[in-house]
């Protein structure tokens, strides 16, 4: 007979204490782990955002005119670049990505790879705006070019209808639509010519959101700007790209535009990301932290409850670390029960909260996730359990008698 | 071991501070216990029985005097070493069996191997138990849980398990206090037929009758020892 078998035994026979002690510790693992693994999964979607378009550029011309707020944004109009100048530009942007990749010493074999991966070529999304009014409010249509632009801007999504496929065809900002009381399927006269409203963007918090959309084609003839356009989006399409070579090469050698490196914008958003993860699981260490306390109380309880199996044992040649040992085998079968039912429920709520935290989010549990839960289970019940294990260690076994 | 002495306790005194006024619960107690020898302590309720069978076994220490347990001056000795000693040498039988509810009576009764095991026990240690059971007359019981007992067989048990680290002395507080007096009776036999095979006993018991067959009668008094007799009436369990 060995302690750890009489302590399952004992487990054995107070099933419902073990599982009212367990699911203690199992609501603080499953709130830990659903965090865990919807961060895990978030932070892999951002990744792969990241890596599927990488950093970004803004080119634009030197003496964009707009009001101030908007000229923040990157959005000028009466001042342009041709559309000639787009190779020469798509030229110095590659040879300065190049150079700055032979820069942070890596190694390119041959053009378009780097250490002998491959990379795809940038997206250079060219946009024209051209300020005009529309049921009687002012407001800027923004010429595009659709393939092109929805990689650029990737969160670019339609809320109502499609995107436009014609040349008759806009879609609309979503404020644009709500302070014109404009519906998909409407008619609105842009420039001199009727076009038909196809989609509403879906709200992203930028100026888009009151802006009409046409093709870059249309727009320049609407407007008599041939060959003209206001902005080039520019989107690296890997994630450590070093753009911001590209940006003052680009300022250097290419006389009237302004190229503007974005390329912070990616790694401050998995930033931001890790630092609320890292809040979200302070707040849960806590609860953990917590049930940590609720255990040891139910632990604790249940010792007083036992003195008479303490002093039976302790009779029977028991020593303090002999009495130890049996409450701790007692506390990691808690803790691994604990972490087994922690990892159900928090994988469960992953799959419930994942999806309306992050949109396309694909939920991946792996094992590591009940390697982590049963280890925090088992943490958690081990510290909850020390003290009072330590507790009836000590109880003097005249005292202990008086209960046999 | 001197002469087949397993204790011997001189001068012994055990005061408990209760304030300002120190109870004495024992007074210079002086007394061996011999191999073989089967013991009834006897007296009044607060006369000292329970600290005297508590300093015998080694659970509790005096305030003054000394106490020799197995030949080992225990009095002094820190805990480890004391519980060295008592596990060698002292067994206990409790007024209720107290078994675990979660384990088999052989189970209970292999249970003390858990912490310790002798020499005698540590072989084989199923076979034992089971010869355990066999000499308390519960060979076909031993599959069985403490609730599928009667009293008189869980005791039976406790009793199997006190012998199952083969000790020099078995100590047991009131074995009979919860049990009929039939019962009773058949677990005084026990004892008389466990004596009978050279274990030593001593038993702390209120009830004269059950007193009756010990060899060796010790009443106290206020914490002394006020008659420690040989038992004429010696009388063998008819059950």
């Amino acid at each position: 007979m060995k302690i750890y078998q009489v302590a399952l035994k004992e487990i054995g026979k107070r099933k419902m204490r073990t599982i009212y002690t367990s699911f203690g510790i199992a609501v603080a693992v499953s709130m830990l782990i659903s965090v865990m693994i919807t961060a895990s999964s978030g932070q892999k979607e951002v990744f792969n955002v990241i890596a599927r378009y990488g950093h970004s550029l803004t080119i634009q011309p030197v003496d964009t005119k707009s009001g101030q707020s908007l000229k923040n944004f990157g959005i000028g109009t009466g001042s342009y670049i041709p559309e000639t100048a787009l190779p020469a530009i798509l030229e110095v942007y590659q040879t300065a990505i190049v150079a700055g990749w032979e820069k942070m010493g890596a190694l390119i074999f041959q053009e378009g790879t780097i250490g002998g991966a491959a990379f795809p070529p940038p997206t250079f999304a060219p946009r024209l705006y051209e300020e005009t009014t529309i049921k009687g409010k002012d407001v800027i249509v923004g010429g595009v070019v659709l393939e092109k632009e929805l990689i650029a801007r990737f969160w670019w999504d339609i809320a109502e209808g499609k995107f436009m496929e014609k040349d008759d065809e806009v879609i609309i900002g979503r404020l644009f639509a709500t302070m014109t009381q404009t519906k998909v399927g409407d008619l609105l006269d842009v420039g001199s010519t009727k076009m038909t409203v196809t989609g509403i963007l879906r709200e992203t918090d930028s100026p888009d959101d009151y802006m009409v959309f046409t093709s870059l084609k249309t727009c320049q003839t609407l407007f008599n700007k041939q060959g003209k356009i206001s902005m080039i989006n520019v989107r690296a399409m890997c994630p450590k790209c070093p753009v911001g070579e590209a940006a003052v090469e680009i300022n250097k050698k290419v006389l009237g535009v302004r190229a503007t490196s974005q390329m912070e914008i990616a790694t401050a958003q998995s930033q931001i990301f890790q630092k609320t993860t890292a809040l979200i699981v302070s707040f849960v260490v806590a609860s953990l932290i917590i049930s940590c306390i609720g255990v040891f109380n139910i632990i604790m309880g249940a010792i007083h409850g036992r003195m008479r199996e303490i002093g039976l044992l302790k009779a029977l040649g028991a020593s303090k670390n002999q009495l130890i040992r049996f409450f701790m085998y007692e506390a990691i079968l808690i803790g691994i029960t604990g972490g087994i039912i922690g990892f159900a429920l928090g994988s469960a709520l992953s799959h419930i909260v994942g999806p309306i935290l992050f949109k396309d989010i694909v939920i991946q549990v792996t094992p590591r996730f009940l390697v982590i839960a049963v280890l925090l289970g088992t943490l958690a019940s081990i510290v909850a359990s020390i003290y009072p294990a330590l507790y009836a260690s000590k109880i003097r076994i005249t005292e202990a008698f008086k209960s046999l | 071991m001197m002469n087949g002495t397993i204790v011997d306790l001189k001068e012994v005194s055990k005061i408990y501070p209760m304030g300002e006024l120190p109870v004495s619960a024992l007074s210079k107690v002086t007394m061996s216990i011999k191999n073989s020898e089967y013991i009834a302590i006897m007296g009044p309720s607060g006369s000292g029985k329970s600290t005297l069978l508590n300093i015998l076994g080694g659970v509790d220490q005096p305030s003054h005097g000394e106490v020799y347990l197995g030949g080992v001056k225990i009095d002094n000795l820190p805990e480890k070493a004391l519980l060295s000693a008592r596990r060698k040498t002292v067994s206990y039988i409790f007024q209720e069996a107290r078994l675990l509810s979660s384990l088999t009576a052989i189970e209970n009764v292999m249970l003390p191997l858990a912490f310790y095991s002798s020499q005698k026990a540590g072989s084989k240690p199923r076979d034992r138990a089971q010869a355990m059971l066999e000499k308390v007359g519960l060979g076909k019981r031993s599959a069985h849980q403490p609730h599928q007992l009667s009293g008189g067989e869980a005791q039976r048990v406790s009793i199997a398990r006190a012998l199952m680290n083969d000790p020099l002395l078995v100590l047991a507080d009131e074995p009979t206090g919860n049990l009929d007096s039939r019962t009773g009776e058949e677990i005084m036999g026990l004892f008389q037929q466990l004596n009978s095979e050279g274990l030593t006993i001593v038993m702390v018991t209120h009830d004269p009758q059950k007193a009756s067959h010990a060899r060796r009668v010790i009443r106290l008094k206020d914490g002394e020892i006020v008659e420690d007799v040989i038992n004429h009436k010696f009388t063998i369990c008819e059950v």
